[in-house]
């Protein structure tokens, strides 16, 4: 045996340091640059600050803030003072779709989070127990509010809460987590049969343990991306909701805007429309880039572990 | 000595990665003639694996490329055929089989309707001609009722049928190549067995070259005439199969050979060990691949690349070649 | 304390399977079917056998990671499948598992360190300050540096990460380790640096392994006593010298003959077995392997093999087969 090695082990490894991967060295870290990667994503990105400023210079009053306030006449066409012209009442367009922004993200930000979180919850917690009466509450749960028509569903709760702005945002949160709770349920049934979890469970940990501390940070992709997605979801509702009367009834918002024009196009004044409108379409297509890209950079199958 | 069937000339391929390019087979030259079979032996990222795809013109797109050097089957230049006239040799002139037959084959297809359109397309026989056949190739891979297994789909196989149904795809056509990666890796050790002298079997019968690309030195030693061992991309010993297992040359092919617990009669208080880990491909060394894992480098291995060079009835690519003594272990 | 560490008496672990339209049909798949045999202190027991034989699930349910569908467990005497909730806790600390998969064991988004002391934080092992050397310390036992503490997983090779898993399930100094092939994913290099830590961790700790393998060339390097499963049964148990150099069972003489050898100049032998492993939910009758055994006799088909103790010197080789039955006579 002309081998020299036989009794270096277990040094003979070397006091191992970590195979050094290149550059960034955590999961996120490697998103984080395969998204910067992708163009189509970083504009996406670029859109959403750009409204994310926005909405915050409202909340701090920097702007927006004379949406109600009569500062012209009525009517007026676009001008250097106005730029997208005034209501009939004389109100600043621009100020009310500036104004508005911070009304989507509002809503937006809320049942977002709200919704992710009771997805996340009820998802985990269905998959952890699937096959088991917790399981089959929370299938049957949700079965029940996917069968509901959602304007039904809005119009009954705001009718039940008689008018509570909040009405609305109940209404969307009760639905929209059903889809995150069923996607993160199939993650956390495919998660739970790995080896990591059944090393937890050799270890003595308590099942809750196992799900909230082991599980779901390994669902965060899933989280994220459809964060942005009920995000979307929730401003294109608000518009629908708001210009049936169902929605935001204290404020203005571009569901509100639309709503108002409707009289005002046939009587051939656009800008109420073109603004609401237009603001919306960017804020939704520049989030539908980011949400896409999100997922790419996310997705744990992508080649270049 | 016959004309080789297959002739790999410096043939090197390409893989882009987050990290950047990195060279996953480095200078690769081999060859193999009719009715032998050579085993390519290495760790996991040796490049072995990618080395079989590149000959089947199957490398990832568009990650990995063929960069340079040359791949002659009978005559026929492959690394400059397009994508039609590959497809055309495919299944004909050289096929593959796979380490995991439940991903190779189509789970929505039954074993008859895939193997029928491997000989409709190639060979185009009829519908009916096809199935014949394909129940007679069922049949000498051994599978049992082949009439009946036609017409089931591969969930209904268990792995080793599975993989016997993989060969008769792959044989169907009668290939002058076979290139088979992992053959029997998922498969237990009596279906390995069984597998591995099917393959055997069928390649007497009708004279198919055989590539086995593996990782176990216990499948290489009972199937293969000739070997080649590979190291981060490259070839660091070739030798007929005996003479390797005999005098390795190579200290890692050595080191390989002495770290496989085998079943022997007095059990041993410790392995030999290959210290350390493969280095990573994006990182490589200037000099000898393996030096950094070598009891015997010296300032010429860290420093330089050794090449090829012929000693005995081995290729090595090593400055400290193991000598002539007797084989350890 | 005398007596084995480990005794496992009659476990069985048998799954409700549903078949047919709408579930309707029930069949029981055995995975797990009557298994008996005890580990001494400081040895390890070799568990071989094909995929679906049920040695993973025999390794689980002896860790109570599967719920044993009858049988016994005894970790020094106290039995493990009788304990409630809290009780089993308690015991997890004394018995521990090593895992296959190396990329799958370790959870993803937690670094090294986290995954070092949740254990150690769990079975209250000292303060934070001791905990931290604690972890340390453990990445030394198992030959990684002291900065390997605050990477992730995903940084390290295999058989890094299987040192990793090593040093977790070392962390509450239990006297069992149950390690479900953890080397079979690794290189044969690396494979053979992890072997040799186990070996030295063994000696140093004086801890028992129950070691499941397919692998019969590792599976006699690292056993005392060899147990060689097929169809959810211990067909054979003998101490390792004695079962490698005259097996009694007919699968345990096929198994070993179908090892591929690392030598060219002996490709003579080799009894290949014909067929393959029958479903585990509808097992034969008689004997489970009289369908593939080359030396199978009408008995076979019609009564289960009584299990027979033909070892000598007070060391025990049992074996259930007919051949070995003195009142069946051959």
């Amino acid at each position: 045996m002309s081998l020299p090695t036989a009794d270096m082990n277990p040094g003979a490894d070397g006091r191992l340091q970590p195979v050094r991967k290149p550059a960034n060295h955590s999961l996120w870290g490697r998103a984080v640059a395969r998204f910067a990667a992708d163009r189509a994503a970083m504009v996406g990105l670029a859109i959403v600050a750009v409204f994310f400023v926005v909405a915050l210079g409202v909340w701090l009053g920097w702007w927006g803030g004379n949406w109600a306030e009569t500062t012209g006449g009525q009517w007026q066409p676009p001008s250097s003072e106005h730029w997208f012209g005034t209501t009939i009442l004389g109100q600043d367009i621009f100020a009310r779709a500036v104004f508005s922004t911070r009304t989507a993200f509002e809503i937006g930000l809320v049942v977002a989070i709200a919704s992710t979180l009771l997805g996340a919850l009820f998802g985990a917690l269905s998959g952890y127990f699937a096959q088991t009466p917790v399981d089959a509450v929370i299938l049957w749960l949700k079965g029940v509010l996917d069968s509901i028509p959602f304007y039904l569903f809005v119009a009954a709760i705001a009718f039940a809460l008689d008018g509570n702005p909040w009405a609305m945002h109940i209404a969307m949160i009760a639905t929209f987590w059903t889809t995150t709770a069923r996607l993160v349920r199939g993650e956390v049934m495919k998660l739970k049969n790995l080896e990591f979890v059944e090393a937890a469970r050799a270890m003595g940990l308590h099942p809750l343990v196992i799900i909230f501390r082991h599980i779901v940070p390994n669902t965060f992709h899933i989280l994220l991306v459809q964060a942005t997605i009920v995000f979307v979801a929730a401003i294109k509702s608000e518009v629908i909701l708001s210009f049936l009367g169902l929605g935001v009834t204290d404020s203005v918002s571009w569901g509100l805007m639309i709503a108002e024009s409707t009289t005002e196009v046939i009587a051939g004044h656009y800008m109420n429309f073109i603004a609401a409108s237009s603001f919306l379409f960017a804020l939704v297509m520049g989030f539908n880039l980011f949400s896409d890209g999100l997922q790419d950079a996310l997705d744990p199958r992508r080649p270049g572990r | 000595m016959s004309e080789a069937l297959l002739q790999v000339d410096r043939l090197s391929v390409d893989f882009a990665t987050e990290a950047g390019t990195v060279r996953a087979v480095d200078d690769v030259s081999f060859s193999i003639r009719p009715g032998r079979t050579l085993g390519i032996v290495g760790e996991s990222g040796c490049g072995k694996s990618v080395t079989s795809l590149a000959l089947m013109g199957l490398l990832p797109r568009p990650a990995g490329r063929i960069a340079t050097g040359s791949v002659r089957l009978g005559g026929v230049e492959l690394t400059s055929l397009d994508e039609r006239a590959l497809r055309r040799l495919r299944g004909a002139e050289l096929s593959m089989i796979f380490q995991e037959p439940m991903t190779a084959l189509n789970p929505v297809y039954t074993i008859g309707a895939q193997i029928g359109a491997v000989l409709r397309r190639h060979e185009r026989l009829s519908r009916r001609a096809a199935r014949t056949r394909a129940i007679e190739m069922l049949e000498r891979v051994g599978i049992p009722l082949p009439t009946r297994r036609i017409d089931e789909y591969p969930h209904e196989l268990s792995g080793g049928m599975r993989q016997r149904a993989m060969i008769a795809m792959a044989l169907s056509c009668r290939p002058k190549l076979l290139i088979a990666d992992e053959p029997t890796t998922a498969l237990d050790v009596t279906t390995q067995a069984q597998v591995l002298d099917q393959i055997a079997e069928l390649q007497q019968e009708l004279g198919t070259a055989v590539i086995l690309v593996t990782h176990d030195l216990g499948v290489v030693a009972e199937t293969c005439d000739d070997a080649l061992v590979m190291y981060c991309g490259q070839v660091v010993e070739q030798a007929p199969t005996r003479v390797l297992f005999e005098t390795p040359r190579h200290r890692y092919t050595e080191g390989l050979i002495a770290a496989i617990p085998k079943v022997r009669p007095q059990r041993l208080a410790r392995l030999p060990v290959i210290p350390g880990t493969v280095p990573e491909l994006a990182e490589l060394p200037r000099g000898c691949r393996f030096a950094a894992r070598c009891g015997f480098a010296d300032e010429t291995c860290i420093s330089r690349q050794p090449a090829l060079e012929t000693l005995g009835r081995s290729r090595v690519a090593c400055f400290h070649p193991a000598g002539e003594q007797a084989p350890s272990a | 304390m005398t007596g084995p560490l480990l005794e496992v008496r009659e476990l069985a672990r048998h799954f409700p399977v549903r078949a047919g339209l709408l579930g309707r049909s029930r069949q029981v798949l055995r995975a797990v079917d009557g298994v008996s045999f005890e580990l001494q202190r400081g040895r390890t027991f070799g568990l071989v056998g094909e995929s679906g034989c049920g040695k993973s699930t025999l390794g689980r349910a002896i860790l109570r990671l599967h719920e044993p569908t009858s049988g016994r467990v005894l970790l020094d005497g106290v039995d493990i499948t009788a304990l409630d909730r809290a009780g089993l806790k308690r015991q997890r600390k004394h018995m521990q598992m090593i895992f296959q998969d190396p990329y799958a064991s370790l959870s993803p988004r937690r670094t090294v360190d986290r995954i070092l002391d949740e254990p150690l934080a769990l079975h209250r092992f000292g303060d934070k300050a001791q905990r931290s050397r604690r972890v340390l310390e453990l990445l030394d036992i198992v030959g990684l540096g002291p900065a390997a503490r605050h990477r992730y997983p995903h940084e390290f090779s295999g058989g890094q990460r299987q040192r990793i898993g090593i040093a977790r399930a070392l962390a509450v100094e239990p006297k069992l380790i149950v390690a479900d092939e953890a080397v079979s994913a690794l290189d044969v290099s690396v494979q053979s640096q992890v072997l040799n830590l186990m070996a030295d961790l063994q000696a140093e700790f004086g801890l028992s392994f129950v070691f499941i393998s397919h692998d019969l060339a590792v599976v006699q390097h690292v056993s005392h006593v060899v147990g060689v499963m097929y169809l959810g049964k211990l067909v054979e148990t003998a101490p390792v010298d004695r079962i490698y150099a005259m097996p009694a069972h007919p699968y345990t003489r096929a198994l070993l003959d179908a090892v591929p050898v690392a030598d060219p100049t002996r490709r003579d032998k080799r009894l290949v077995l014909s067929g393959e492993v029958p479903s585990p939910l509808d097992p034969p009758p008689g004997c489970p392997f009289h369908t593939r055994c080359p030396r199978a006799m009408p008995v076979c088909s019609s009564r289960v093999p009584r299990t027979i103790d033909i070892g000598e010197n007070g060391r025990p080789h049992r074996v259930s087969c007919h051949l070995h039955d003195p009142d069946i006579g051959i």
